[in-house]
């Protein structure tokens, strides 16, 4: 079974995004802040990241994990998801993102499964 | 003076804006200097004065020598290319040269009573243009010494007036002291003047900086503001939007069909906020980025629509709708992809909306080769003029009188009221302003009970694009 982890402060988020993918038949680990998802990769070692952007301690604490996250385990596909639809709102860019996918939130679970399957 | 300090005595703030002062200087001179021959024949030959005629040529030659020797250095030696100290002492050996022979060919030729005693006060106003204050004080001061020191030079015969009137009028000197101060204080007060207005110039432009400062702040706060309430707004509708999935699907038991019919009317209800939501935030940021060319970058058609599609596909199913797309694999488009998103995002969602169960919305874009308006995938390689795009649904049509009033902000029409209680009445305005702010137009066709198609033009290519094409 493919691990997925997803790291989000959002409780609701890590609770129904996590129910949905384990009823699509995914392992769900998950963690609520980014230093706790630091952490669970080096233990569980998932086959796919989903994680957000917007932390309380950063609006772009999520591009910046992203970065830290490639650099150590860069075989790692990264999701990134955030509420934020529109590239204006970011003074980041895109393409400096180490991510698989940008994924927008509320999210489209039948097109999260089928991109989620392209990368595993 | 402090030398090594000249460079930044130098008060205009363009270097390029001084190198072409030098150079203005320089054709000044040579005019001065032809100007100068013209008006001593005349008054030789035409008026008949009494003056030191071979005195006043060769300071003419001297100074033609003179600006030929700025010339050479100027242009040959140093190929208009000065540092900043080496500019500003070019100025100062300029400025001096020229006050010094202007101050010999006026005293020469009747001192006070030459009225070109005045040119003075366009060398003063230049001076004052070029540098600080203090230097132009040092310039006016000594330039008013030197005047008054000749003037009773002159009233005690240290030295001798040179007459420009046949006899010595015996109240040149009555006559000539008011002119004396009349002089010294013009120089003097346009010395004021100039360095006055300079003053205030100076300080609107540091306002005109603070203002621009704080618009850049404000900018800033409002961009934040954005991402502040986009997610915020759109954070708990994901999260409600995951409820209503989990519910949906019979994760936490299985729900009575009853219960699943109120679920979908809870999230179909979610979604018209989501929608409502986004296009008053688009509709704020369009509104307020009026001015602001949007960043362009080259795009895949294709694959922006099927994001599209793909976005709206679940809420098309939920109406048997059937979304199809025509684009040719390769079309490109040089443009702002958020603005793109918002234009395919809002025409699609309306036209799922608006259509009955059953029907097809199609999705079509091609390369339009020339201003002929055919359209046809053959020609979907470089050098397309345009790109049209279509979207076309089977819905109910909009009345013809009402066809003209579905860009004004807020309206809806009657059958869209009908059909869809909630509705901002701004996605056909932010669509259209979306459209105009890539350089493209808009069109729509209706009839009713067969259905809308909105036809966009873009143009193909930026410049750039088109630059590293070649």
């Amino acid at each position: 079974m493919s691990k997925i982890l997803i790291i989000d402060d959002d409780l609701d988020i890590l609770e129904t995004t996590g129910s949905l993918l384990e009823y699509e038949g995914f392992e769900i680990h998950s963690a609520d802040t980014v230093e706790k998802g630091l952490e669970m990769i080096d233990q569980l070692a998932p086959d796919l990241i989903l994680l957000d952007v917007m932390f309380p301690e950063k609006k772009t604490r999520g591009f910046e994990a992203a970065g830290e996250i490639k650099s150590k385990y860069p075989k790692i596909p990264i999701f990134v998801l955030t509420a934020i639809n529109r590239e204006y709102a970011f003074d980041f860019d895109k393409k400096d993102v180490p991510a698989a996918e940008f994924i927008n939130k509320p999210i489209k679970i039948d097109r999260l499964v089928k991109l989620i399957r392209n990368y595993l | 003076m402090q030398i090594p300090q000249l460079g930044s005595k130098i008060d205009s703030s363009e270097y390029t804006d001084l190198t072409r002062v030098v150079s203005w200087f320089i054709l000044l001179r040579w005019i001065a200097a032809v100007g100068v021959l013209i008006t001593l024949v005349f008054v030789r030959f035409r008026l008949g004065y009494k003056l030191p005629y071979a005195l006043l040529y060769s300071l003419t030659g001297v100074l033609c020598v003179i600006n030929l020797l700025f010339t050479l250095y100027y242009v040959a030696v140093k190929r208009k290319l000065l540092a900043r100290r080496e500019l500003a002492i070019f100025l100062h050996v300029q400025i001096i040269c020229d006050y010094v022979l202007l101050f010999f060919l006026i005293y020469f030729t009747g001192f006070l009573e030459n009225p070109f005693a005045y040119f003075f006060v366009f060398h003063i106003m230049l001076t004052s243009f070029l540098f600080t204050s203090d230097i132009v004080l040092i310039y006016v001061g000594s330039l008013i010494v030197l005047f008054i020191g000749a003037f009773v030079f002159e009233y005690f015969r240290v030295i001798p007036h040179y007459l420009l009137s046949d006899s010595m009028d015996p109240r040149y000197f009555r006559l000539y002291l008011p002119r004396a101060i009349g002089l010294c204080s013009t120089l003097a007060i346009s010395a004021y003047l100039i360095t006055d207005i300079k003053r205030r110039i100076a300080e609107k432009g540091r306002r005109v900086q603070v203002e621009l400062n704080r618009y850049k702040e404000l900018d800033r706060i409002k961009s934040n503001f954005i991402l502040q309430v986009t997610h915020e707004l759109r954070g708990p509708i994901a999260a409600m939007n995951g409820y209503h999935e989990m519910l949906i699907r019979g994760i936490g038991g299985k729900l009575a069909p009853r219960a699943n019919e109120l679920v979908h009317k809870a999230d179909r209800r979610t979604e018209n906020l989501l929608q409502i939501i986004d296009e008053m935030i688009d509709y704020a940021y369009m509104k307020s980025e009026e001015e602001v060319q949007y960043t362009k970058t080259s795009l895949n058609v294709r694959e922006i629509i099927d994001y599209q599609l793909d976005l709206h596909s679940s809420q098309a199913i939920r109406k048997n709708i059937e979304l199809i797309s025509i684009c040719p694999e390769d079309l490109s488009l040089y443009s702002n992809r958020d603005l793109l998103n918002i234009i395919l995002s809002n025409l699609i969602n309306n036209a799922i909306k608006y259509s009955p169960e059953f029907t097809t919305i199609a999705v079509k874009a091609s390369a339009v080769s020339t201003g002929a308006g055919q359209t046809g995938a053959a020609t979907a390689a470089k050098g397309a003029a345009e790109v049209h795009l279509i979207v076309e649904d089977q819905g109910h049509g909009i009345e013809p009188e009402e066809l003209e009033k579905i860009f004004e902000e807020f309206y809806r029409t009657r059958k869209a009221r009908e059909l869809e209680r909630d509705g901002t009445g701004l996605g056909l305005p932010i669509v259209q302003r979306a459209v105009e702010s890539l350089g493209g137009r808009l069109t729509v066709y209706s009839e009713l009970k067969k259905g809308t198609t909105f036809h966009i033009f873009f143009p193909a290519g930026g410049e750039n694009e088109q630059d590293s094409d070649h």
